[in-house]
């Protein structure tokens, strides 16, 4: 009791970093349906990883240069090139029949978390930080974090809102769309732009592991528990959101780590999805 | 009549690698062409080709201005784990008609529900695409290509997988359809039982082979040109206005 009440008292510690991960969460359950969908779970892993990479190397490129390396933005920027170009590249291009897309997308992941690691060995001096600039730090979340936040939701949400039909047609039946005349390139091409967008902030403010799993668990719920894609997706987003939201809010009150209680909360809702669909069954 | 596509002496392949040359072919409006072949002959590519989405790596593809297409895949390559309904599914037909970022309009929905009842599944619109039988599902991707308003109907091994009741309802539908008018149909097939009562023109492919061959349904059903296509003596047989080919043991081809 004393725990929740120390909680509210704190409200102007919390809000900004709560909004930041309800935000985060609710924009990723939302993509996770395309990311299911279109089994690419491992692609949003990769993206993360890529994203993270970016973070580093500005970091690299900042410190050659003799620069403070304290410039979130930049990092910010460069870590969307790396998290874009690789959604680009790994979600619209084939391997042709020589290799399957999997294997592209596990040596985008082994290769950019092994740069990862190679790079973090290069700043020792920043390690203190740079835990918070590349796995996120859902306790204190700058109000600018949550405006970029705010910008990416509200693009990805336009984005999805003006071109559904289209990108739902293209994850859908590519063979077919691109026979009647759809341009299944750009449309995967703006989903996986959307993805990659998406990626880096979130990751920033909730962390690595909370993205990868708000991607995958909400969505897998909210498909377990639907029958329609509209309906999916509005239940991935609530459950994204509510992840994300009550992890925090737990993992402040029960005094333990804020990412690893989100994604247990997103867990937790499978569960009950899964026992809705067996009792309509 | 002019023909809605045609390829003049084309050289099919992709990724700079030839797989067979030589393939001039026509689609008039009226036509409905069944392509053969055995599996990886070249079939599905020669479609391709036909409806653009490769280019010939030599020779030509010739169309009479845009040329508004009806596609039906492989009932296989449809993910049934999307959670869309049947209506949601023939409504696809309908996006590259409205432009992008345009919603489409209830005279969208109401070419989609017509073109369901047209295939004989009005009253499906509303069940899950995934709980469907093989058979309406593929009378669901038919509709969603006509909801296209096409002029050309393409299909890629449309009676794959099915059982004989459900192939013989699928190829009585195309045979209406392509009755009615207005509509040509290009379809490829591993099955040359399944189009010898339907086509107007068969055409054999088998870049194996080298060979490409196209022509009326009766003279390219004659035993001997069969057999040549698949290594084997054929017999083709009519009892009761249907014709009927039976592959028999013997090879044929050297």
């Amino acid at each position: 009791m004393s725990a929740l009440s120390d909680f509210w008292s704190a409200a102007v510690i919390w809000r900004d970093p709560l909004v930041a991960s309800v935000l985060a969460g609710a924009l990723l359950g939302f993509l996770g349906v395309y990311v299911v969908l279109r089994r690419v779970v491992f692609v949003s892993a990769a993206l993360t990883q890529l994203s993270t990479l970016g973070v580093i190397v500005s970091l690299l490129v900042l410190e050659r240069l003799d620069l403070e390396t304290d410039h979130q933005e930049v990092q910010l920027v460069v870590a969307w090139i790396f998290s874009v170009g690789g959604g680009l590249v790994l979600g619209t291009l084939g391997w042709g029949r020589r290799l399957p897309t999997e294997a592209g997308v596990g040596m985008a992941y082994v290769l950019a978390g092994a740069l990862v690691i190679l790079g973090a060995n290069r700043l020792v001096h920043v390690a203190h930080d740079l835990n918070t600039m590349v796995f996120g730090n859902a306790v204190a979340v700058p109000f600018q974090d949550v405006v970029i936040l705010l910008v990416v939701t509200g693009l990805v949400a336009g984005l999805h809102t003006l071109f559904r039909k289209e990108i739902v047609f293209a994850s859908f039946d590519r063979e077919t769309a691109e026979a009647m005349g759809l341009r299944v390139r750009l449309w995967g091409g703006v989903l996986f732009f959307t993805i990659g967008l998406a990626i880096p902030v979130a990751a920033h403010v909730v962390g690595a592991l909370p993205v990868f799993a708000f991607l995958t668990v909400p969505a897998a719920a909210a498909l377990l528990a639907t029958r329609r894609l509209a309906a999916a997706q509005a239940l991935a987003t609530a459950l994204g959101a509510v992840s994300a939201g009550g992890g925090y809010v737990a993992s402040w009150v029960l005094q333990v780590p804020t990412g690893a209680t989100m994604v247990v909360v997103a867990g937790a809702m499978v569960l009950p999805a899964w026992a809705w669909r067996r009792l309509r069954a | 009549m002019a023909a809605l596509v045609r390829l003049d002496a084309a050289t099919l392949g992709y990724g700079g690698r030839a797989l067979l040359a030589g393939v001039s072919v026509a689609v008039d409006p009226e036509d409905f062409l069944a392509v053969v072949g055995p599996n990886g002959g070249g079939k599905t590519t020669l479609l391709r080709t036909l409806l653009g989405l490769l280019p010939p790596l030599a020779g030509a593809r010739v169309a009479d201005g845009p040329l508004p297409v009806g596609y039906v895949p492989q009932r296989d390559h449809v993910d049934s784990l999307w959670p869309l309904s049947t209506g949601d599914v023939v409504t696809m037909g309908r996006v590259t008609r409205s432009g992008p970022g345009r919603r489409l309009s209830p005279g969208d929905a109401e070419v989609a529900r017509e073109a369901l009842a047209r295939v004989g599944l009005g009253d499906l619109w509303s069940r899950s695409f995934g709980t469907l039988s093989g058979g309406q599902r593929q009378r669901t991707l038919i509709a969603r290509a006509l909801a296209a308003e096409p002029r050309l109907l393409a299909l890629d091994e449309p009676t794959n997988g099915m059982d004989p009741a459900a192939e013989l309802g699928a190829m009585d539908l195309l045979r209406e359809l392509h009755a009615a008018g207005g509509l040509a149909v290009v379809m490829v097939s591993h099955r040359l039982e399944a189009v010898a009562n339907y086509a107007r023109r068969l055409a054999f492919v088998d870049k194996d082979q080298g060979l490409w061959k196209v022509g009326p349904l009766a003279e390219m059903l004659r035993p001997e040109a069969l057999s040549r296509l698949y290594g084997r003596h054929v017999i083709v047989r009519e009892e009761g206005g249907r014709r009927f080919v039976y592959p028999v043991g013997g090879e044929e081809r050297p």
